[in-house]
């Protein structure tokens, strides 16, 4: 068994854990990573919803669990062949690999905020985006976030929104918009804090907690309505209008501070892989599954898996839990099918 | 010399005497449904020598020449002028021709009044007429068969028209009934019946190189048959009189409206009711050509292209129930493109308002608000609540903006697009122009949406309180990022003394008054003309020489007034966003034709639209001027 190689595309959280099962069950992984290091989007968070717990330690043990894998960083696939059930893959530094096959787990990009022009990100210096203020949490260095007063939070920036073509939902805004939201306010205690949602979508264990948490213990004000327009006045601050649609009434509102809560987006780059390997996109632009649920780690091609957000947005131990079935579906894979 | 009369004739007699009373009634009608003030209009125009010269002018160009579809197609134009010149110059001959030559002209027939022998004797000359050898009627008759080789030249084009539209230019053609193909057939088939009737007896009659040599020689091998020839006579009577009988019923009815219709609107006329007066003209005037079909933008969608122009007004003429004609008239996008290819420039978009005035919606506007607005709140920092409480529009008190001359109007849309309106602030921080922003604050719709859905007096109610804003302000100039917003400024506010521009006129003023300084890159870019711009203004130039002053200018694949509608109008009332997104895709492939390296447009809506479909960047063209000026 141990001689079948496994190539994983994508050094974030679903390749690591996928990587680590697979060693467990005797293969030999490969990860393979177009960045110049480990843990994707992870790597960039401070905190994790619901409970606040700390995103440098998760990464450190999925790190410790994957020591003795090979990773190649700074490496892009240039070429797939497929030779009856090996794919010889070549990598941009010219080596080749042959695998038995491919787990696909490159995950998500964040939605574009300046693709929302009326929201005036990357016009307007005090708008930022969630993965910036998240930042801000682990460095405490941007000069944009100077004492502010009142921050208003933007739900749902490029999901749930047909003008951007993106008609789904990307599951962990609203969760991780309540989390900054009184990350912010402990910072800053006598900031007014504002979310602007369409729905609250607080699903999973644990986060109708952090939602009442929110309001009792951090006042923060959540307002149902979508914010239409930001501008700045003289002073430099940001004026934006919304409407509160449970008081049926416009508002007008100055801040120190908006966050825009940006979705999830299929990552830049995937279509090339997918073209490599003969797998289609689903009608959100992700990945496309065999089916949704017996096969959502396979894919109409024999031989290439698939795990975490690279087929729709997924909170972390959702993607954690589909990489360890993706290393079972391989397994499976290699030792009955071959 | 035979009898002055034969039986054959009544048919045709009959027929034109219906059409012509037809024609008068309707007519006088319509004038009578003009209103008060423009009846007045029209009457005078149609005496004053310079508006009578340029009625004479543009009724030659128009219904004879047919000048405007030799510009876009010029074998289409020669088939309409040869059908249109062509039988227009064998009625005025064959009146000449029966004057000179029928010495009996004239008197009495027996039965007939004049009024009616003069009816028909140009019609039907050959069949009274006999040979006459001199150097004038030679002449006659050589010109009687050039017009009818002319016409029947055309009558050739209008079969393959009608057999391959490809051939002439044309993707899609009108669809019709049996009774339009009826009276079609019946068109067709006059003038090759007049040159067999004519023909048949060239022994007699004399005739020249077509009737006599063509047909009557080779056609006829020379032999006269009286009663065969009295057949094709017949015939011809016959199908003149279906032809006659049929016209106020049918597309053809726009050869008599159309001249009305010229006359109508070069008094200055505008359309006020849908279906009565000026409206019921242009109504009448529609040929139903489908010249509209093909450039509808509409028509991406395969099911649309039954909302065009040419259909709309078939529905309304043919008195179809609002609730049908109601949803044809609210998907319309208004970029006008069918006005702009229409024969007859027929402007079908003011009938639509027009209807889309009548109908009734539930929904109560309330202009409350309007009462308590102040003049804007301008943007000096001490008239600043200071307060960050402020949660509702701020009412500044009145004041007048004394030391500025120029007043921005950014709009709602570009309140949208901040690129536009920063973009705006920093050329004419580097302009040093003294402005005030306007609505920099919020502001008053313009009025335009509410023009688009028909609610004229609400949208009045918008344009005074705005007028007065404005005037009170004494500015002297009005700079607008929005060209929907300036098309409804230019059209219906009284702004006198106050000069209207939309910022590509401005900014490229300042480039010709070197009041900027611009570094060129060397970018591929296009221009995509927004309609209320383009077609409605026709300023074309200005952003092309812009751009040209940055940039390598290429064109995209229609230009201009050509330019197909962004997909994102206001103009339509119902669209789907995926009917929306096909516009958008096909007009995006237009502009990408070239390979541009950035598409740059002056609308903020179309540039909205365009961001999300497009495969490059999408700038307005205030950005691109603000980019490359320090």
């Amino acid at each position: 068994m141990n001689t079948h190689k496994i190539l994983i595309i994508g050094a974030g959280p679903a390749g690591l854990e996928t990587a680590h099962q697979l060693k467990s069950l005797g293969l030999t992984p490969i990860i393979i990573e177009r960045s110049d290091k480990i843990g994707g989007h992870l790597a960039q968070w401070d905190r994790l919803f619901p409970s606040s717990d700390n995103a440098e330690e998760l990464l450190e043990r999925l790190k410790e669990q994957v020591k003795d894998v090979e990773i190649k960083l700074n490496s892009r696939i240039n070429h797939i062949e497929k030779e009856g059930d090996i794919f010889h893959v070549t990598l941009s530094n010219n080596k080749t690999y042959d695998v038995s096959a491919i787990v696909v787990c490159t995950g998500f990009d964040l939605f574009k905020a300046e693709k929302k022009q009326e929201y005036g990100y990357g016009i307007y210096n005090n708008v930022i985006t969630n993965a910036e203020l998240e930042k801000y949490f682990k460095t405490h260095q941007d000069e944009r976030i100077d004492e502010p007063k009142r921050i208003g939070f933007v739900h749902c920036v490029g999901s749930r929104d047909v003008k951007v073509n993106n008609t789904y939902c990307s599951k962990v805004c609203c969760a991780t918009a309540l989390k900054q939201a009184c990350e912010i306010k402990d910072e800053f205690p006598d900031a007014d804090v504002y979310c602007f949602y369409m729905d609250l979508r607080m699903f999973g264990k644990g986060y109708e907690d952090l939602y009442l948490k929110a309001q009792k213990d951090f006042d923060i004000k959540c307002v149902r309505g979508r914010v239409c327009e930001v501008s700045e006045n003289i002073e430099g601050k940001l004026v934006i209008k919304a409407e509160d649609t449970l008081l049926g009434t416009p508002m007008k509102m100055t801040l120190d501070l908006l966050v825009l809560m940006c979705g999830m987006e299929k990552a830049e780059g995937v279509e090339r892989i997918q073209n490599m390997l003969n797998i289609k996109s689903n009608s959100d632009g992700f990945i496309e599954s065999r089916d949704i649920f017996t096969g959502l780690n396979l894919t109409k091609e024999r031989g290439v898996f698939v795990a975490g957000a690279c087929t729709s947005p997924k909170t972390l131990p959702e993607t954690l839990a589909e990489a360890r079935s993706a290393a079972i579906e391989v397994f499976k894979y290699l030792s009955i099918e071959l | 010399m035979r009898p002055l009369f034969d039986p054959f004739v009544l048919p045709f007699v009959i027929s034109m005497t219906f059409v012509l009373l037809y024609c008068i009634i309707g007519m006088i009608r319509i004038v009578f449904q003009l209103p008060k003030e423009d009846r007045r209009k029209f009457l005078r125009s149609l005496i004053y020598p310079k508006s009578a010269l340029k009625n004479f002018r543009d009724l030659v160009n128009d219904c004879l020449l047919h000048t405007k579809i030799w510009k876009r197609k010029p074998l289409l134009g020669y088939m309409h002028m040869s059908i249109a010149l062509g039988w227009f110059m064998i009625i005025i001959v064959g009146h000449f021709e029966s004057i000179a030559f029928s010495p009996l002209r004239g008197l009495e027939v027996p039965f007939m009044p004049k009024l009616m022998s003069n009816l028909y004797l140009p019609i039907f000359f050959r069949y009274f007429a006999i040979e006459d050898l001199s150097l004038k009627a030679q002449i006659f008759s050589f010109l009687m068969d050039f017009f009818l080789l002319m016409i029947i030249s055309g009558i050739f084009i209008a079969v393959v028209k009608k057999k391959k539209p490809r051939k002439v230019g044309l993707k899609r053609v009108t669809k019709f009934g049996i009774k339009e193909d009826l009276v079609r057939l019946s068109l067709w088939t006059i003038f090759p019946l007049r040159f067999l009737a004519e023909s048949s007896m060239a022994n007699i009659a004399g005739g020249s190189f077509f009737t006599k040599y063509l047909g009557f020689e080779l056609l006829f091998g020379g032999n006269y048959n009286e009663t065969l020839s009295m057949i094709f006579w017949w015939l011809y009577s016959i199908d003149l009189a279906i032809f006659m009988t049929l016209l106020p019923f049918s597309r053809y009815m726009h050869i008599p409206a159309e001249a009305l219709l010229i006359l109508l609107r070069n008094a200055g006329l505008k359309t006020t009711e849908p279906r009565k007066g000026y409206a019921l003209a242009e109504i009448y005037s529609c040929p139903s050509c489908g010249m509209c079909i093909d450039v509808c933008p509409m028509s991406e969608v395969k099911d649309n292209y039954k909302n065009t122009a040419v259909y709309f007004i078939r529905n309304i003429r043919k008195g179809k129930r609002r609730r049908d004609v109601k949803a044809m008239t609210e998907k319309c996008l208004m970029c006008g493109k069918c006005i702009e290819v229409c024969p007859l420039g027929i402007e079908s978009l003011d009938i639509k308002i027009a209807q889309r005035n009548k109908t009734y919606y539930k929904i109560k506007s309330d202009f409350e608000y309007l009462k308590s607005q102040q003049d804007y709140k301008t943007t000096r920092p001490q008239d600043k609540a200071h307060s960050p409480e402020t949660q509702q529009l701020s009412n500044s008190a009145t004041q007048q903006l004394s030391n500025s001359a120029t007043l921005y109007f950014a709009g709602c849309m570009s309140h949208l697009t901040p690129t536009i309106t920063r973009s705006m602030k920093k050329i004419f921080e580097i302009a040093k122009e003294n402005y005030e922003f306007l609505d920099a604050e919020g502001s008053i719709c313009c009025g335009r949406p509410m023009m688009l859905t028909g609610k004229v007096n609400e949208a009045k109610a918008l344009i005074d309180k705005n007028t007065e804003l404005i005037k009170n302000s004494g500015a002297k100039r009005l700079i607008l990022s929005c060209p929907i917003c300036y098309k409804v400024f230019k059209e219906e506010y009284n702004l006198e003394g106050i000069e209207i521009l939309h910022h590509t006129q401005y900014i490229n003023e300042l480039i010709e008054n070197d009041k900027l300084e611009i570094d060129r890159d060397d970018k591929r870019y296009v221009y995509h003309d927004p309609c209320e711009l383009g077609r409605a203004f026709d300023i074309y130039d200005e952003p092309r020489n812009i751009i040209d002053n940055i940039g390598l200018l290429t064109p995209g694949k229609s230009d201009k007034d050509m330019a197909v509608c962004c997909g994102g109008s206001i103009g339509s009332l119902t669209m789907t966003l995926e009917e929306r997104d096909e516009i958008t895709k096909n007009s995006i492939k237009d502009l990408m034709h070239n390979n541009p390296d950035e598409i740059v447009t002056a609308c903020p809506l179309c540039l909205k639209t365009f961001a999300r479909l497009a495969p490059v960047k999408v700038r307005d063209i205030a950005e691109i001027v603000a980019n490359t000026i320090n």
